[in-house]
């Protein structure tokens, strides 16, 4: 077979198999891909510190926690740590009750963190709309991208 | 407004948008009074970054004038001439501390795409999909640009919108590459691929001192810019061994410093060719890494190697042996704007570094669909294509 038509025949089959790659990618975790490490069971992942590092020298605790971190209340345990070499504090939480560690509840402490941090070190969260945008169609394909963008705040290996 | 909207794999359409508005206190909006294409762009193009919703406007290398500022900001004001970094940086991270700019840990609204793809997620790139934060882009009549104070550069007098446009992107990615490899004085340089980020990578390696640089493309109007403006030496790796050619020219060394600036849609005929093809077809590799390949396969022993080009998952056939056992250095970036822009338009004022010649093709933002058609196609001897929004 001539190598253009092969090619124009494998890119016809890529590409109706794209919507649904393109739906998997959003939710794949390349880090783990061929590697030879072990994978934590949700018991160790509910009592996973989930951290960021902020570039300052104090962040305050109790009373004083950051205002995204505070609306846990008491759900969540919070620990920080002056991070070494110069790189600000290690800034910690995790749910204090497993049962509490839900995919759901664990991306809003994912949000609340990194809001934590730009409020800490740029004084505003970021925001992103609205901002100008064409005609969004309908299609599965849109449908699923929006799904991630919106959900991208809370989702990460963090 | 007007701006170009990507409305599909290879679609793009002319739309009437929203004007952007002011969303956070660092903010200023641009009014853009040139944009143009960038080699990243194709990639979005053909869906090969499949974080693209259709409606979205694109476009990230840029320059303009300031209409509006936010309250927050402090170093700019409405009426300021500025060429804008594609990728924006808060400048109060650790990472903007360390001038990795596009490293910014908190100028990606979308953080866990990056971070699910890479292990870390990285900053936010304006008009390069959600995958760098969502942001609308520039290919508009009017742009807002977050961490105004930052992202923005007022451009020198005697720089003309023309050569300031490309220090927005091309030029700090080149000055990126040379700056991070490591290119000394008296180094030999080869550049793979003679886009825009190719070219400035070879003319930027000569005004940090490299004795002899060497661009590697196989369209001859742009290997024929290379000798006749940035004043480096081509190889046509259609007609010849590269990496012969290379020893030859190093007295059997190898260049010193390699920079790949092809990017994961790399060309290259032949039964490779074909193979990486239809591996990226396939989804059993997401990029083809054929420059890269030969970068280092042919740096010297010791020697330094560079991606500029964009890659976005796996490759397959990577050289690891040679890599390990020449004991090369072997890195790569997205673009630290805010590191190189100032150095860059010092060198635009003082005439070293030129770049209209680059701007092939100039054409109203109305014309921009059939703009990336040429710039994809390299056609009509098409290196970059630059929109006017407004006039
Ligand atoms: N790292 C960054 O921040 C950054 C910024 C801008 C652009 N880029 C990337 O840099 C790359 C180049 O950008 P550009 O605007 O110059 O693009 P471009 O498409 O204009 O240029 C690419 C050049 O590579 C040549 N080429 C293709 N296959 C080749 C091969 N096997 N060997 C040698 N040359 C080959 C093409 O003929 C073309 O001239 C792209 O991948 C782009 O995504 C990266
Ligand atoms: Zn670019
Ligand atoms: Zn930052």
């Amino acid at each position: 077979m001539a190598t253009s038509s092969l090619l124009s025949r494998i890119s016809e089959v890529a590409s109706s198999a794209g919507g649904a790659l393109l739906g998997r990618a959003q939710s794949l975790r390349l880090p783990g891909v061929g590697t030879a490490s072990a994978k934590d069971s949700p018991e160790v992942a509910a009592r996973r510190w989930r951290a960021v590092t902020v570039l300052t020298d104090r962040i305050g605790t109790g009373p004083d926690l950051p205002a995204p971190l505070a609306a846990f209340g008491d759900r969540i345990e919070v620990r920080t740590t002056p991070a070494p070499a110069g790189k600000g504090t290690e800034l910690a939480a995790r749910f204090t009750a497993p049962a509490d560690a839900t995919d759901e509840r664990v991306g809003k402490l994912r949000e609340a963190l990194r809001q934590a941090k730009q409020l800490i070190e740029t004084g505003e969260v970021l925001r992103i709309e609205p901002q100008p945008e064409g005609r969004r169609p309908e299609t599965p394909q849109g449908r699923v991208l929006e799904g991630a963008a919106a959900r991208a705040p809370k989702e990460g290996v963090l | 407004m007007k701006a170009l909207t990507w409305t599909g794999v290879n679609q793009l359409s002319v739309e009437d948008v929203a004007e952007p508005t002011l969303l956070n206190g660092h903010d200023v909006i641009v009014k853009v009074r040139r944009t143009t294409t960038c080699g990243s762009d194709l990639h979005l193009l053909s869906g090969y970054i499949p974080f693209m919703r259709a409606g979205d406007v694109i476009g990230h290398e840029f320059m303009g004038e300031i209409v509006e500022v936010g309250p927050a900001v402090r170093h700019r004001a409405v009426g300021d001439r500025v060429v804008v970094s594609s990728f924006v940086a808060c400048g109060s991270c650790w990472y903007c501390a360390q001038e990795l700019y596009s490293l910014c840990d908190n100028a990606n609204p979308n953080p866990g795409i990056t971070e699910g793809l890479w292990g870390q997620a990285i900053g936010g790139c304006l008009g390069y999909s959600h995958a760098v934060g969502g942001y609308a882009g520039s290919h508009a009549e009017y742009i807002r640009v977050p961490y105004g104070d930052g992202s923005t550069f007022v451009v020198p007098d005697g720089v003309s919108d023309d050569r300031a446009l490309f220090a927005s992107d091309a030029a700090p990615t080149a000055f990126t590459g040379v700056d991070l490899a490591g290119v000394r004085p008296g180094d030999t340089v080869a550049v793979w691929g003679a886009g825009g980020v190719g070219q400035l990578a070879a003319r930027i390696s000569e005004l940090v001192g490299a004795e002899r640089v060497v661009v590697i493309d196989r369209l001859p109007d742009r290997l024929q810019q290379v000798r006749e403006v940035i004043g480096a030496e081509t190889i046509d790796y259609t007609s010849t061994d590269v990496a012969a050619e290379l020893r030859e020219l190093t007295g059997g060394r190898g260049p010193d410093v390699c920079i790949e600036a092809v990017g994961m849609e790399a060309h290259s005929p032949g039964p490779q060719g074909v193979y990486d093809q239809v591996k990226q077809q396939l989804r059993l590799q997401t990029d083809r890494p054929t420059a890269v390949r030969e970068a280092i396969m042919s740096c010297r022993k010791g020697g330094s190697v560079f991606v500029l080009g964009v890659f976005a998952e796996m490759v397959d056939k990577f050289p690891l042996g040679a890599l390990m056992n020449k004991s090369l250095r072997f890195g790569g970036a997205q673009v630290h704007g805010p590191r190189y822009i100032p150095r860059i338009l010092e060198h635009m004022a003082a005439g070293a570094l030129v770049t209209e010649h680059l701007a092939t093709h100039v054409m109203p933002l109305d014309e921009a669909p059939h703009g990336y058609e040429l710039f994809k196609e390299k056609q009509d001897g098409c290196v970059r294509a630059v929109f006017t929004p407004n006039g």
